[in-house]
């Protein structure tokens, strides 16, 4: 399999999660966006590990403790979000920030 | 009311103590030889920089004026005690004229120029505050002002004429510049003509005359003050010490003379069409000073100082005396007073020798003194040099026409004053004694000055006579019933000569000043405001930036990664 084809899935994973990053104003979604742009490295790196053809697979190490991370991550995050909606009933950024 | 007038009396003896200093001082120096003549021992010349040392320095002729200035002073002063020792203001009144006197003092008594400019521009000071005395009344600052202003601008005459002589010379001391001089003077042109500029504003002279008559809201004893010994004399007295300086410039000397043959007809014509008599006396002082001018034009400072001695007495009487009147009935116009006679004989009595040595009556001061002036400009008409040619005849006729017109009003005013019939509701009776006494010193003077004045038989046989005409026309005048007021259209409005300086400077001022704000409102003002405009705009482009929004600063930072990115991708 040609290493284009998940450097382009890679690709359009990014820039939808940046986009949702970006644009929208649900903390939800762009905790989204986030884990978007995360795996969207994590498919990256586990693509560069089969094309290198490491033997040491660093590239699916590295993937496994961004899983971790963002494991991690995520909790925080929703746990945030989740103190803020109790806090002010929105998710909305734009509201929370006024 | 005791302790009111203890505190008057203080001020008396302040000025009785100043006027005794400068006596003891002055006394020992009234010779009757020497005059303007005297030339000083050579001074080891000084670097000719300002210098503000005293340089204390009296002629005989100068010694005379300390003595005047300080003797009118304090009758000024002592007759202020009752004619305006009540007023509110009376302390700074009777200190400012204490300051008037140590500053003619300065001018009279120094030999430094710097000095003299000094002692000369704090009169200016004292003339314009105490003219303005009254400054509730709109005519009185109006007088204040213009008396200022117009002194103040020949002023500037003097300070360049002080800084000429300094870079001629090369000193700043009388004395040095008459030393110098006397080995031969240079640009005597420029220097009179500085000074006589200075001179004319000083001492009220065409065309810079109109500030005295408008003097005249100023409290009476103050006009006296300025008219007699101090203000208007300094100017005259400059003319006359500084004569040395101009001595053998024809053009400065027959301006002087024109100056001088304008004024004296001008003056005395405005003070026979008076109906007041304060101005009609204060245009008389313009004449007189002229006069006195025309002395030092014609080549003879001495005859024109001892005139302004003499002058200086009796115009101190007449004015003292007006004040007098003016108490009794209220008013300075001529139309409230009539028949006075009977009321007030003391002032009626003095008066009468106030306006004899106006008119040039023997054996008045103003007489001898008056003689010795025609006597001075009829030997300038046959000499050579001085002044241009014929100049001097003319300024001979004008003296002439001048003294008769000198005696015409002069006995027009007292005619009206005091005899005749008699207003209604008025006639107080005599002045308290500190008024009527300083007129009766006076007129003492008015005699005792003409001790030991010289006497020129042929014009003063003619003086005499013109006088007489003048006296003996106005009497007869009234004797046939004429109440004596001339309603000449132009003379009584002063022939239009201050509209210059009421009208067309001030609408000039008002429009040059209004074309500066406006340039300033349209022009100037663009840049700063331009300023504001940009710096306004830019903020708020900027500030469109500034959002607060993390989510719009994340998108330009991506945009600006993105940007390198693409950069650098095509770079390589």
């Amino acid at each position: 399999m040609p290493l284009l084809y998940p450097l382009v899935l890679a690709s359009a994973l990014f820039g939808i999660g940046l986009y949702g990053v970006l644009a929208r104003r649900n903390a939800v979604l762009m905790l989204l966006g986030v884990e978007l742009m995360l795996n969207a490295v994590n498919l990256n790196l586990v693509a560069f590990d089969a094309w290198f053809a490491d033997a040491l697979h660093s590239g699916q190490v590295l993937t496994l403790f961004t899983i971790t991370i963002a494991a991690a991550e995520i909790g925080l995050g929703l746990a945030i979000v989740l103190a803020l909606f109790r806090a002010l009933r929105t998710v909305d950024v734009d509201e929370v920030g006024r | 009311m005791s302790r009111v007038v203890g505190r008057h009396w203080a001020y008396v003896a302040l000025t009785a103590a100043l006027a005794i200093a400068a006596a003891v001082w002055a006394v020992p120096h009234v010779g009757d030889s020497g005059f303007f003549a005297w030339v000083a021992e050579p001074r080891p010349d000084g670097p000719p920089l300002p210098s503000l040392s005293p340089d204390l320095f009296l002629l005989p002729t100068s010694a005379q004026l300390v003595l005047l200035a300080v003797g009118i002073g304090l009758l000024v002063q002592i007759y202020s005690t009752a004619f305006l020792g009540h007023h509110p203001r009376y302390r700074s009144y009777a200190l400012v004229i204490v300051l008037f006197l140590v500053a003619m003092l300065a001018v009279v008594g120094t030999t430094n120029l710097w000095v003299l400019l000094v002692g000369w521009e704090v009169m200016g000071l004292c003339s314009y505050l105490l003219i303005g005395h009254e400054w509730q009344s709109a005519e009185a600052r109006a007088g204040a002002a213009k008396a200022f202003l117009m002194t103040r601008t020949a002023d500037l005459g003097l300070v360049l004429a002080i800084l000429v002589i300094g870079q001629t010379y090369g000193t700043y001391d009388i004395l040095g510049a008459q030393v110098a001089a006397a080995a031969g003077t240079q640009n005597a042109t420029a220097i009179g003509l500085l000074l006589l500029v200075a001179v004319i504003g000083k001492s009220a002279q065409f065309p810079l005359h109109s500030w005295l008559p408008d003097a005249m809201p100023g409290p009476t004893p103050i006009t006296a003050l300025i008219h007699a010994a101090t203000m208007v004399a300094a100017g005259v007295y400059l003319a006359g010490r500084l004569f040395f300086l101009y001595a053998d410039s024809t053009v400065v000397l027959t301006t002087m003379a024109v100056v001088a043959g304008i004024t004296m007809l001008l003056g005395a014509l405005m003070a026979l069409v008076q109906t007041d008599l304060k101005r009609a006396l204060a245009w008389s002082t313009v004449s007189q000073l002229a006069l006195m001018l025309a002395a030092v034009a014609a080549g003879d400072p001495d005859a024109g100082i001892s005139h302004l001695v003499s002058h200086g007495a009796f115009k101190a009487l007449l004015f003292l005396g007006c004040g007098c009147l003016m108490a009794a009935v209220g008013s300075s116009a001529l139309a409230a007073m009539g028949g006075l006679r009977a009321s007030m004989p003391v002032t009626f009595w003095t008066m009468t020798i106030g306006f004899a040595a106006l008119a040039g009556v023997v054996p008045t001061a103003g007489f001898f003194t008056k003689d010795s002036v025609l006597h001075a400009i009829d030997r300038a008409t046959g000499r050579d040099g001085g002044l241009a040619d014929g100049t001097a005849y003319g300024l001979l006729a004008v003296a002439l026409v001048t003294a008769f017109l000198t005696a015409a009003y002069a006995t027009r005013l007292w005619l009206t004053a005091f005899f005749g019939s008699a207003p209604e509701g008025h006639a107080k009776g005599e002045a308290p004694r500190a008024m009527i006494g300083p007129l009766v010193v006076l007129a003492a003077a008015t005699f005792a000055l003409s001790i030991g004045q010289p006497v020129h038989l042929g014009m003063g046989l003619l003086s005499t006579a013109i006088a007489a005409a003048g006296i003996g026309l106005v009497v007869l005048l009234w004797r046939r019933g004429s109440s004596l007021d001339l309603d000449v259209r132009p003379l009584t409005a002063e022939l239009g000569l201050d509209r210059p300086f009421s009208r067309w400077i001030p609408a000039a001022v008002r429009g040059v000043s209004r074309t500066v704000v406006d340039l300033d409102d349209e022009a100037l003002d663009a840049y700063p405001r331009a300023g504001t405009r940009l710096a306004a705009g830019t903020s708020r482009l900027l500030e469109l930036a500034q959002s607060r929004n993390v989510q719009r600063y994340a998108t330009l930072m991506t945009a600006g990664v993105l940007l390198l990115v693409v950069i650098g991708v095509s770079r390589a």
